[in-house]
């Protein structure tokens, strides 16, 4: 999978495409704390370019948002593709995070 | 840090009595599995998504129940179906509880105690010797369930085993779990395995209830 990375003011914009599954959790797991960086974080999670999830990579979105919490952060991913959506829905996920529909709507919740 | 197999043998012991508390044995056998199977995808060694589970890493654990398991998983196919999986695994549970027991007694947290009853009934009991764990578990549950944290991966599992095997009343007053109730629900529908063991543990009881009724 493809991590990429850019600020917007206070706002870490993480844009995450391909796989993420047990394959790419573990880089992922390291970059999106790495993107932890303001006091408190701002994330915004491009998720548009994602095609799959598995629970591996749901397992790290979990810890990545207890991290949030923990440092009174907030985070929101945006642009979820229809079966990523249905992972979120299935799982419960959809009740711990917050969720826009595009990208740019997630950029401007997270401010 | 004990593994979810050995986890569920200690949370199933009645803490006073160092008796198991009763549970069909199919339902444990489920639960035990499940155990099994969540702790290897913590251990990134199986992967799941809606639909199968996929070994993602054979390498050993270094754990004979979770290696046993691994090693038996997806001889056949790469794919599996989760509830396949479970009643595949759910073949030996009794064995691994047996060995869970051995590992808890030899690291000291329970004795044996063998006995008779009336002069005549074998008995053995395991009483606890050492309760930290599941003080632990109970204290880190309560915390997660009373309130809005964020679970962790290993609280979500425990939720799921907890709530399969009907011991939220060990965690929860009965005021507390009327009121944590959707929170219940929220958090175990958070690992995919723990929804199938879920959901395979009440089909059995359903089963067990309707052919106690019937007989």
């Amino acid at each position: 999978m493809d991590i990429e990375q850019e600020r917007d003011g206070d706002v870490v914009i993480v844009r995450l495409s391909g796989r993420l599954d047990s394959g790419a959790a573990p880089s992922a797991e390291e970059r999106l704390s790495a993107a932890l960086t303001g006091a408190p974080p701002r994330l915004a999670i491009d998720m548009s370019g994602l095609d799959y999830i598995s629970s591996a990579g749901l397992r790290v979105l979990l810890v990545l948002a207890k991290k949030v919490q923990q440092q009174k952060g907030k985070v929101v991913l945006g642009g979820l593709a229809a079966n990523v959506r249905e992972v979120f829905s299935v799982s419960g996920f959809d009740t711990i995070f917050s969720i826009e529909a595009d990208p740019a709507s997630a950029v401007d919740a997270a401010r | 840090m004990l593994s979810f197999p050995e986890e569920i043998v200690l949370l199933l012991l009645d803490e006073t009595r160092g008796e198991f508390v009763p549970l069909p044995e199919s339902v444990f056998a489920i639960v035990m599995s499940g155990a099994a199977l969540m702790d290897l995808a913590l251990h990134n060694r199986i992967d799941t998504d809606l639909e199968k589970m996929m070994v993602v890493d054979r390498a050993p654990l270094g754990d004979d129940i979770l290696d046993e398991v691994l090693s038996g998983l997806g001889k056949a196919k790469a794919k599996l179906e989760i509830t396949d999986a479970l009643y595949d695994v759910a073949l030996a549970a009794e064995e691994y509880r047996s060995r869970a027991l051995k590992r808890l007694i030899a690291r000291g947290v329970l004795r044996e105690e063998n006995g008779r009853h009336l002069w005549v009934f074998r008995t053995r009991r395991y009483p606890i010797i050492d309760n930290t764990e599941q003080q632990e578990v109970r204290t880190r549950l309560r915390q997660v369930l009373l309130t809005d944290e964020i679970p962790d991966p290993r609280d979500v599992v425990l939720i799921c085993l907890v709530d399969a095997c009907a011991l939220m009343g060990f965690v929860l007053s009965d005021a507390e779990l009327d009121a944590a109730t959707p929170r219940v629900e929220q958090l175990r529908k958070m690992d995919l395995i723990g929804q199938a063991v879920t959901r395979a543990a009440s089909e059995t009881e359903a089963i067990i209830k309707f052919a106690a009724t019937t007989m």
